[in-house]
């Protein structure tokens, strides 16, 4: 696959490469059937990798670059023997980016709202956990736990 | 500044560092420590930005490989499953620390006599108590009196919550008729000595920005300031400096400029951790000591010891609400910390009953164990494990081992061009059963405990946080590098303070115990000041 526009630092993508990676993080992770979670399609993942992991992003190029140019107009079940295709041919590659693609999307505030999180950092909010019934120490010190004399 | 001596030069402002730099401070000695990290910025630590979890990978990680920040050294672990994880800093490894506190038992110093293998310690349980009590106040640690397995101690704080998490563990434990306690922790869990109690936020092992979580650069290093110890950061140590007589007289450092400087003293500490330490002695050559000073013996560096870690997790149907919570504390069980004879290895473990990931590390584990695809069953796949997975740890006793051990790096160095500590570590045979033996175990009490499906797995590689044995302490100047109050059998003014001087490892987390030791040589320090050399 051959560039068609102007790379910048910024966004490595060329449009064609911008819009298959839409759908293929659309396949990796799509909006669920409650519609409750999002698709990843949404993701900002290139910014996302530049921060965190610029590292794959020739990785992720090499992965587009096996993507035919149509790959985005392809209906979603079309799509699909193709990714799986792609998983097992450029396995090592392919598991890189969906771990990267899963680390995105688990810290966008969509996500962590769609699986019943407050979105945002965890400081200063804070959680409340059970204190737990310390009476089920009852067995434990009525049982025979000494410590070995030395 | 070669003119400018200190009566007490301290090297590493860790777990250790910090201790005996705040016991020290009452003799109105003139007390510098020096230290190659920085103060930290508790307001950058990862849990206070919404992309906490990827932070924690980078320059969280408590791998110094990978984190490579300015103050970490590289560390060759090539010839080790296990790789040194630690933090570079004001506070040390603290910052990273899960914080679970436990002491070792009394008869972890009689290995020997009980068991008839490695060697006995020069100090016992009873010596130290009264150390591991004052360490207690000053770090703040969390839990709960009565527990059997121990000779009577008080926490200062009460326990951390137990969780879902831990009372589901707790029933299965029950069940089997072992034993379970909750966690000691250094987290306090009510507002103490002017910090704010635990907000059960979770990734306490990459920073606690509520201060929380007892770090020394937040309760000794402030003590021990106010006291008049001086700390002086980004100072990396090359080495330990000798005089005619035998006596070290400084260091060699750089500075945070990268310049050499020298620093007289008239008494050196060592705190550098269990690799670190050895390092920087097996460093300080000269005509007297070629191999490294204070090391006749030849036993700087060897009997190095890790803990090292199998991992069980069990999948509930139920809503455990497992990422909330102090990470690393919730409950363990000395169930199976005592040798029996009845089964193929010495010694024991200890079982670490730990909290869930979060959505990314839940992600993550489930992508790589094959439970969490992507495509079209990944949201399923994903609701079923988060927070419904409780997680233990298993922390084997390492027995010491000669031919386990850290040399200097014939060609890694640091950024000021310092050797670098090579790991060269075998799990035995032993741990390995112990290992088996422990995930067995593991698997069955979170069976027991409503577990629908579990996976364990081990020795986890990023699992060398305890640093221990590298320059053990003994009576016997033949058979150990320091006395029995830490001081270096060949040089009478060098200390050491750190894990370094275990003897042994017994099964669980040592920080509790390096730090009362900490406690323990500064006081017989300052008993035998007037004679401090003889
Ligand atoms: C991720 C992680 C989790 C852990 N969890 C637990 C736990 O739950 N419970 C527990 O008990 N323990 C835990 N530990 C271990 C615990 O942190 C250590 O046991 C403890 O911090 C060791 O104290 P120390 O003083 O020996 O060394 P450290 O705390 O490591 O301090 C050594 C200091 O020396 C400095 N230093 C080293 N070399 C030089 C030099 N050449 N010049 C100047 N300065 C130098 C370092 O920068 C560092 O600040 C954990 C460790 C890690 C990394
Ligand atoms: S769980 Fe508690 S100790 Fe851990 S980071 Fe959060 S506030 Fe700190």
């Amino acid at each position: 696959m051959t560039n068609n526009t102007v790379i910048t630092s910024d966004n490595p993508l060329n449009n064609t490469q911008q819009k298959n990676l839409i759908a293929l993080l659309d396949v990796l992770i799509p909006a669920s059937d409650d519609e409750l979670m999002p698709s990843a399609a949404g993701l900002d993942f290139i910014p996302y990798l530049h921060l965190h992991s610029a590292e794959t992003i020739p990785i992720l190029l090499q992965l587009l670059d096996h993507l035919e140019p149509q790959f985005c107009t392809l209906s979603p079940a079309l799509r699909q023997p193709i990714v799986e295709q792609l998983s097992n041919t450029q396995a090592a590659q392919f598991r890189t980016i969906v771990m990267q693609v899963f680390a995105c999307y688990y810290q966008t505030e969509a996500a962590q709202k769609g699986i019943g999180l407050e979105a945002g950092a965890p400081f200063p909010r804070g959680n409340d956990i059970e204190a737990g019934d310390l009476s089920l120490l009852d067995p434990v010190i009525a049982g025979d736990h000494g410590y070995r004399k030395a | 500044m070669a003119e400018d001596i200190v009566d007490v030069l301290i090297v590493g402002a860790g777990a250790s560092g910090a201790a005996v730099a705040y016991s020290l401070a009452d003799t109105r000695m003139r007390i510098l420590c020096l230290e190659q990290g920085d103060w930290m910025n508790s307001s950058e630590y990862p849990s206070t930005k919404m992309d906490w979890e990827a932070r924690q990978f980078k320059e969280y990680n408590i791998d110094p490989n990978i984190r490579s920040n300015s103050a970490d050294y590289p560390i060759n672990n090539d010839e080790s499953p296990i790789s040194v994880v630690n933090f570079n800093g004001v506070g040390g490894s603290t910052i990273l620390y899960g914080a679970h506190f436990p002491r070792l038992h009394p008869s972890d110093f009689k290995v020997k006599s009980l068991d008839g293998v490695a060697d006995d310690w020069p100090v016992d349980y009873d010596l130290l108590e009264p150390y591991f009590a004052h360490n207690d106040r000053m770090m703040g640690v969390s839990g709960l009196a009565g527990d059997p397995a121990y000779p009577p101690k008080q926490p200062p704080l009460p326990p951390i919550p137990l969780g879902l998490v831990g009372e589901t563990m707790a029933r299965g434990y029950n069940q089997l008729g072992w034993h379970w306690w909750p966690s000691d922790s250094a987290i306090i869990s009510e507002a103490y000595e002017g910090r704010d109690k635990c907000l059960n936020l979770g990734p306490c092992m990459s920073g606690c920005a509520q201060g929380a979580k007892s770090s020394t650069d937040i309760n000794y290093w402030p003590a021990a300031i106010r006291a008049g110890v001086e700390l002086k950061t980004r100072c990396r140590v090359r080495e330990v400096t000798l005089n005619e007589q035998g006596m070290a007289n400084g260091v060699i450092y750089y500075d945070e400029d990268g310049l050499e400087q020298f620093q007289r003293a008239e008494v050196v500490i060592m705190a550098c951790n269990g690799v670190g330490t050895p390092r920087i002695l097996l460093n300080s050559q000269s005509n007297l000591f070629p191999e490294g000073i204070a090391n006749s013996t030849g036993l700087v560096g060897k009997n190095l010891m890790f803990h090292p870690v199998g991992f069980v997790q069990g999948l509930f149907d139920e809503d455990l609400q497992s990422h909330k919570g102090p990470q690393a504390c919730c409950i363990l069980s000395k169930q199976f910390y005592e040798t029996d004879p009845q089964r193929d290895f010495v010694r024991g473990y200890n079982m670490q009953v730990s909290r869930g990931a979060g959505p990314v590390g839940t992600a993550l584990q489930g992508y790589a164990s094959g439970n969490i695809p992507w495509g079209s069953k990944h949201h399923a796949a994903f609701k079923k494990r988060f927070d419904h997975v409780a997680a233990l740890a298993i922390l084997c006793e390492d027995l010491p081992e000669l031919h386990n051990q850290v040399t200097l790096d014939p060609e890694l160095v640091d950024a000021d061009g310092i050797p670098a500590p090579k790991i060269n570590y075998q799990i035995s045979e032993n741990t390995q059963k112990m290992l088996k033996h422990g995930l067995a175990r593991g698997e069955e009490v979170m069976r027991a405990a409503g577990a629908t499906e579990v996976f364990s797995g081990g020795p986890v590689r990023p699992a060398g946080w305890h640093l221990l044995g590298t320059a053990r302490m003994g009576n016997d100047p033949k058979t150990s590098v320091v006395n029995n109050w830490g001081r270096s059998h060949d040089v009478k003014n060098l200390f050491i303070v750190d894990g370094s001087i275990f003897v042994t490892a017994g099964g669980l987390n040592p920080t509790s115990t390096i730090q009362a030791l900490s406690l323990y040589i500064a006081d017989s320090i300052k008993k035998n000041l007037a004679n401090l050399f003889d």
